[in-house]
């Protein structure tokens, strides 16, 4: 690893703590397919403190990129029960890191991803489904029950009760759209022209993490069980309605093969147990709006990244395996709109 | 594919030289590596995609334009559609297919805006081609190493 990379940390992390401090290891993560991830590891004297490096890329699936709204809110919940990771620091001074980087505490745990294993099983057993997934929907809801208000999180811009968050988060994905300037496939038209007709009305305006599913919990297996230890890739965060993350959440993109919600609970069970949490209803017309919202945002970061890649803006070889991915949104897509047979698993 | 494969291969060619490359410390494997990249930078401009696949699609999304305007009959949204059909070009296959796949975006456009009982039979036309479309391209899928992409 760029051993300049670890002196710049050492440095940043050393003039915050008010104390020398020695980078003994530092990784790139390879996790994330849209900020940079550093994982580095401090010497504080005789304490050793794990940390995590966040930096906006030149060009990438989200663009364009502003780290600064992430971290207000992370700070913000840096003492909140729900387990988003402690945020101390940000900064865009180019002279640290070149561009714009938070740190955050490295909480304990690995990161399941939504890939079915070699034997095509999903990343769960029966057991850990069963512990990890009523944890899950219980995070999510507490997640939402956050006072934004209180917090001062307005600066994310909130919708109006009525249609405005549900068209708003289309009017955003259609521009992420529009300017990867890459054509729109027919089954994207038309799932666009669906959602332009059915934005449903909320009054409920909460906190959205926007990206809450399988590959960005951090957990840990323990004797009792798997235990939720992190919520992780913020990126997203804004104010919308909950049912967005619900529906994203419980997207046939994140089963791995299973026909469970993010590989853990069936759908029907996730929403259930996030109502029950929340004491919200997971009405059926808006969790159906966001779960086709799901896939245009999910093609809106593949176009995006693939325009960065064809470019040459990036060379991050990751972002040209969407290329050929979208033959299985489409059947994931279809099969979600009713043209295609088969339920999506 | 978005992507041309032209700018595919200098892709891949990037990444190996400039972010795999420095991290092989093997010589034999960085042999190999600059073996890999010799070869992809000279098949960048020998290779298509299949003609064949390009014409599969263009035949499908033809027919279904067809079959969408003869459902809609009399109604000037037909002629729209009949009209950018006959406005694709014949050749190369490529070309044709992606400006079918645009006729196809307009022609539900063009559908959205009627009444459902009449909107309704010509958009089945069009989906049940996007189902079968879909069904080749998968075909040609290759079984995802994203797990292995995502754990290094």
């Amino acid at each position: 690893m760029d051993d300049d990379l670890g002196a710049r940390l050492e440095r940043f992390v050393g003039e915050r703590l008010g104390a020398p401090v020695r980078v003994i290891h530092l990784e790139r993560s390879t996790e994330g397919f849209s900020q940079e991830t550093f994982v580095f590891e401090v010497e504080v004297g005789r304490e050793r403190r794990g940390y995590v490096a966040k930096r906006e890329p030149v060009a990438g699936l989200l663009e364009p990129y502003d780290l600064e709204p992430e971290f207000r809110v992370l700070h913000a919940l840096s003492d909140d029960p729900l387990p988003s990771p402690p945020t101390p620091w940000f900064t865009r001074d180019p002279a640290v890191l070149e561009r714009p980087f938070y740190v955050m505490e490295r909480l304990p745990g690995e990161v399941p991803i939504p890939a079915a294993r070699a034997d095509g099983s999903g990343p769960f057993d029966d057991a850990e489904r069963a512990a990890l997934g009523p944890q899950v929907a219980r995070a999510l809801a507490r997640l939402h029950a956050i006072d934004w208000r209180a917090r001062g999180f307005q600066f994310l811009g909130a919708p109006r009760p009525g249609r405005e968050a549900a068209e708003h988060e289309l009017a955003r994905w259609e521009e992420r759209i529009r300017r990867s300037g890459l054509p729109v496939s027919p089954p994207l038209a038309e799932a666009l022209l669906w959602c332009r007709r059915h934005a449903p009305a909320t009054d409920a305006i909460t906190l959205v993490h926007g990206d809450y599913r399988l590959g960005n919990f951090l957990v840990v297996h323990e004797a009792g069980g798997p235990r939720l230890t992190g919520i992780l890739d913020w990126e997203l965060v804004h104010l919308g309605d909950p049912l967005e993350d619900v529906a994203w959440c419980a997207s046939p993109l994140w089963r791995a093969g299973t026909p469970y919600a993010s590989a853990l609970l069936p759908p029907e069970e996730f929403a259930a147990r996030w109502a029950e949490a929340s004491g919200r209803t997971a009405d059926p017309e808006r969790l159906c709006f966001y779960a086709v919202l799901a896939f245009v945002k999910m093609i809106a970061i593949m176009l995006s990244g693939l325009a960065a890649f064809r470019s040459g803006r990036t060379t991050d070889l990751r972002m040209a395996i969407f290329d050929h991915q979208f033959p299985f949104l489409h059947l994931l897509l279809g099969m979600t709109r009713g043209w295609l047979a088969g339920a999506p698993a | 594919m978005t992507i041309p494969l032209e700018a595919l291969i200098d892709g891949a060619v990037r990444t190996l030289t400039e972010a795999v490359l420095p991290d092989v410390t093997s010589r034999f494997a960085r042999g190999q590596l600059f073996a890999v990249v010799d070869v992809l930078r000279n098949l960048r401009d020998r290779l298509e995609v299949k003609a064949a696949l390009h014409e599969a699609e263009a035949a499908s999304a033809a027919a279904a334009l067809e079959r969408a305007a003869a459902a809609l009959g009399r109604e000037a949204a037909a002629a729209r559609i009949a009209g950018a059909l006959a406005a694709a070009p014949a050749g190369p296959p490529a070309e044709r297919a992606a400006a079918l796949r645009a006729a196809l975006v307009a022609a539900l456009e063009t559908i959205d805006v009627l009444p459902p009982e009449v909107g309704d039979p010509a958009r089945a036309a069009i989906t049940e081609h996007l189902a079968a479309q879909t069904m080749r391209d998968l075909a040609l899928l290759k079984p995802s190493l994203l797990g292995e992409i995502s754990k290094g």
